[in-house]
């Protein structure tokens, strides 16, 4: 018996020293559908998202990005990584122009073009859409293993984890009050259920109006956002301000008695590595008092 | 009644003048016809009297007042002008066209006053539509036209009547009757002041020819003194 | 005009008006209606209703008795069915101040400033640019040089929108298509006061209107200055046209057909006509953002893009009545 069980601890051991579970290399894909591959690791990294930028400094691999877009400024470490312009419809010679041997766009249609094209240069592409938390573990544990450190993608993915459970576990009793998650005014649309977003925001003890809509977001009408009356509106600085401003927001009771809560930008926007310290900052404007 | 005094008109862009100096007089009770070929500057003539072309030389006299001097509200008042074409893109009703004569004597609220209807009414009978008020004008025929046309001259009121081409595409008998009822005018007082292509018609009935040629006078006078072979064959090649 | 025409139009804009407020993502009795005017209903009906319906209510009314105006006073002085009030590039001289102002990521309170700004500059460019071709008052020309500030304009929003960030163009391309979804009393104030100013100028000019009908050298035969009241009536025209810009975005069609509706049932003098425009306009504008908030919810369609479609079996008609 005790043989048996030393050998099933070795086996285990062996396979947690890997680091990875055993059918690896079969049929991993990216986003657009193109295979990966994983065999060799990137040494010259392009990365055209703020997203997978932060997600590879964290992961140990930000000395091998050479290039990023304007928008990637997070961590500050990444300001030092050549700008090369947009994220979406990216400028393909500029990219080519820092000869990197891995790509890592954001997998919209408007990107396929570029990515096509760096592929004839013979240049790996992978394309990731992360709206998800789900999408983000999968992705840095993908990454971790392009730049050939899984051990640390892991435990990046761990940690955030375990602070999302410790925060759902900290609002679970809590009531959890109506939010709309304001994402632009004209035409007003909303943060929808198919967000991270609005998986962060029920684990901070909340739950979005919109939650219904499998879409990150959905396009909607004032007066629909009326109509279900949430008891909060979560939108980012400069859009709550200009809220406060407009008359016709007035319409929202929400807006009227002041229940806007302004989220933090720099933590909440993307879902990235501070998604755990996005989650604990919702929910100390929810639920303040409720994480000590 | 109208002077044109050595008048010149050149359009913009030409290298010629379309009329080059020239001299007429339409006197009252009189009908005085302005003959000649195509591009003789009889039109231009007619578009010079109404301000709508700029003089190079000479002057046009109403009643010895100069023109350019005059209100055009004033001088719409005074003479009545008939242009040689006119194409309404939205048809109205023909009593609602007449009516417009009146634009000139109507005060700046545009209010109609009796006197306003009375020479509208007057103004339709004396050119026969008084028939057809209710139709459109888009309804009607080519005389039945003209005559509408003559009728919202008529009641523009004034003492001249300046009429440009007003047979054209009309029959024998409508072209009778049009002429007719200008030599009615002249008997009441008025200055008429014609263009016209018809030569027989008017030498028939106009009291004064003038014959131009190239934008200048060829020949002046009675219908006798004009309506000669060899005048008209130097002009009408 | 018989009286009973004006009761049947006065009538349907006030139906048109009533089922404005009533109807939408929360549907009301007109019972409902007026106590929430009145302010004795429950919260949110009357919040519904006195800010978010009837402010766009009455908006798109003014907007529709602006533009219905400004097409009817284009049409008559122009002598042409096709004119309509953005005709002197007043749509692509307010595209250019909008676009401009969401690129340099202005305070969007600043928008309609913008666009009122570029339609005007617009309009005086073209007046400019015909004066310089030497015609002051020929619409012809008028109209040529419109086109020729139209086609700059447009040059001016592609090059502007290829070099904006993502946001900024979704918002241009918004604000084009046309909306009454942020109406504000403010804006409303504004554009009554234009409408007001410039509609009673064109009443006023209404007269000579028909007599500009009948082509210049009748006008003028008639004792009209016609190269000023031409440009008179288009600057007030376009003045009403850019002022509902500034307002709502660009707005199509409705300049353009609601007079030939009005000619078609028995208005002919311009004054008139005007006011019929006026009243049929603003009944038009409402139904039109009615069918914009339901025809696809919960999101609603542009107002610009439902007038459009009036475009389309408008001139289906009027093609069958050529061939």
């Amino acid at each position: 018996m005790r043989a048996f069980r030393s050998t099933l601890t070795i086996a285990f051991s062996v396979a947690a020293c890997r680091g990875a579970p055993p059918s690896v290399h079969a049929d991993v894909r990216d986003d657009f559908g193109n295979a990966v591959d994983i065999g060799q690791t990137r040494r010259r990294i392009v990365s055209l998202n703020p997203t997978t930028t932060e997600i590879l400094f964290a992961i140990g691999a930000g000395d091998r990005l050479v290039g990023r877009t304007q928008y990637d400024i997070f961590p500050d470490s990444a300001k030092r990584v050549t700008s090369l312009g947009p994220g979406i419809r990216p400028n393909v010679e500029a990219v080519l122009g820092v000869r990197p041997d891995l790509v890592v766009l954001y997998a919209s249609t408007d990107n396929k073009p570029a990515a096509d094209r760096l592929r004839q240069a013979g240049i790996a592409v992978v394309g990731f859409k992360i709206d998800r938390i789900e999408q983000f573990r999968r992705v840095t544990r993908l990454l971790g293993r392009l730049t050939g450190d899984s051990l640390r993608a892991d435990s990046v993915v761990d940690t955030v984890s375990a602070t999302l459970v410790r925060v759902r576990a900290a609002t679970a009793t809590l009531p959890h009050p109506t939010v709309f998650v304001h994402a632009w005014a004209k035409p007003v649309i909303a943060i929808a259920g198919g967000s991270f977003m609005t998986e962060l925001l029920e684990i901070a003890g909340g739950r979005n109006i919109y939650d219904s809509i499998g879409a990150p977001s959905a396009t909607v009408t004032l007066e629909d956002v009326v109509a279900r009356n949430p008891e909060y509106v979560l939108a980012n600085p400069l859009e709550a301000k200009r809220m406060r401003e407009t008359p016709s927001w007035q319409a929202v009771p929400a807006v009227r008695r002041g229940r806007i809560l302004v989220y933090d930008t720099s933590l909440v926007a993307r879902p990235s590595v501070q998604l755990g310290a996005a989650a604990r900052s919702l929910a100390e404007l929810l639920h303040p008092g409720a994480l000590r | 009644m109208i002077r044109f005094e050595d008048v010149a008109v050149r359009y913009a862009g030409a290298a010629n003048d379309a009329v080059g100096g020239v001299s007429l007089e339409a006197p009252r009770a009189a009908i005085t016809a302005v003959v000649g070929p195509n591009g003789s500057g009889k039109s231009t003539l007619v578009r010079a009297l109404i301000r709508r072309l700029p003089l190079r030389r000479g002057a046009i006299r109403v009643d010895g007042g100069d023109v350019a001097g005059l209100p055009r509200d004033a001088l719409a008042r005074r003479v009545a002008v008939v242009t040689q074409r006119e194409e309404l893109a939205f048809p109205i009703r023909v009593d609602e066209y007449v009516a417009l004569g009146r634009f000139p004597h109507l005060g700046i609220w545009h209010a109609v006053a009796q006197r306003d209807r009375d020479a509208l009414g007057e103004a339709m009978r004396m050119s026969g539509v008084d028939a057809l008020a209710a139709r459109r004008v888009d309804a009607l025929s080519g005389g039945e036209w003209q005559r509408v046309r003559l009728a919202r001259a008529l009641a523009q009121g004034g003492d001249a009547v300046v009429l440009d081409e007003p047979t054209a595409f009309l029959d024998v008998a409508h072209e009778m009757g049009v002429f007719e009822l200008l030599s009615r005018l002249a008997r009441d007082g008025k200055a008429v002041l014609l263009v016209s292509h018809q030569l027989n018609l008017v030498a028939r009935f106009a009291d004064h020819i003038v014959l131009l040629h190239q934008g200048c006078v060829a020949a002046a006078g009675s219908p006798a003194d004009v309506m000669q072979a060899a005048v008209l064959e130097r002009v009408y090649d | 005009m018989p009286r009973a025409r004006w009761i049947v139009m006065i009538a349907l804009l006030l139906v048109a008006a009533t089922v404005g407020v009533a109807v939408g993502t929360i549907s009301l009795t007109p019972a409902e209606v007026w106590n929430a005017l009145r302010g004795s209903a429950d919260a949110m009906p009357t919040l519904v209703v006195r800010a978010l319906r009837l402010p766009r209510v009455v908006l798109a009314a003014l907007i529709g008795a602006a533009l219905g105006m400004s097409g009817a006073a284009l049409q008559g002085t122009m002598r042409n069915p096709l004119a309509e009030p953005y005709l002197l590039g007043v749509s692509g001289g307010a595209a250019v101040g909008a676009v401009i102002a969401t690129s340099l990521g202005l305070n969007p309170a600043l928008l309609p400033i913008a666009a009122f700004a570029g339609a005007i500059a617009a309009v005086l460019a073209a007046f400019f640019v015909a004066h310089a071709a030497g015609a002051r008052g020929d619409p012809r020309v008028l109209l040529m040089a419109g086109v020729v500030v139209g086609a700059f304009a447009n040059a001016a929003i592609m090059v502007a929108l290829a070099n904006a960030p993502v946001n900024a163009v979704r918002s241009a391309v918004w604000w084009m298509m046309g909306s009454v979804a942020d109406a504000s009393w403010q804006q409303i104030g504004i554009l009554l006061a234009y409408t007001t100013v410039g509609g009673s100028l064109l009443l006023l000019f209404g007269r000579q209107i028909d007599v500009l009908a009948l082509g210049e050298d009748a006008a003028a035969g008639l004792g009209l200055d016609v190269d000023r009241a031409i440009r008179r009536v288009f600057f007030t025209a376009s003045l009403l046209a850019a002022a509902t810009v500034a307002a709502a975005g660009l707005i199509g069609f409705v300049g353009l057909v609601v007079p030939h509706i009005v000619r078609a049932a028995g208005q002919q003098r311009h004054r008139s006509l005007l006011a019929g425009s006026a009243l049929t306009g603003a009944t038009l504008v409402v139904i039109a953002d009615l069918l914009a908030r339901v025809v696809a919810p919960p999101a609603e369609l542009p107002l610009g893009a439902v007038t459009a479609l009036i475009g389309v079996p408008f001139f289906l008609v009027k093609l069958r009545r050529l061939a």
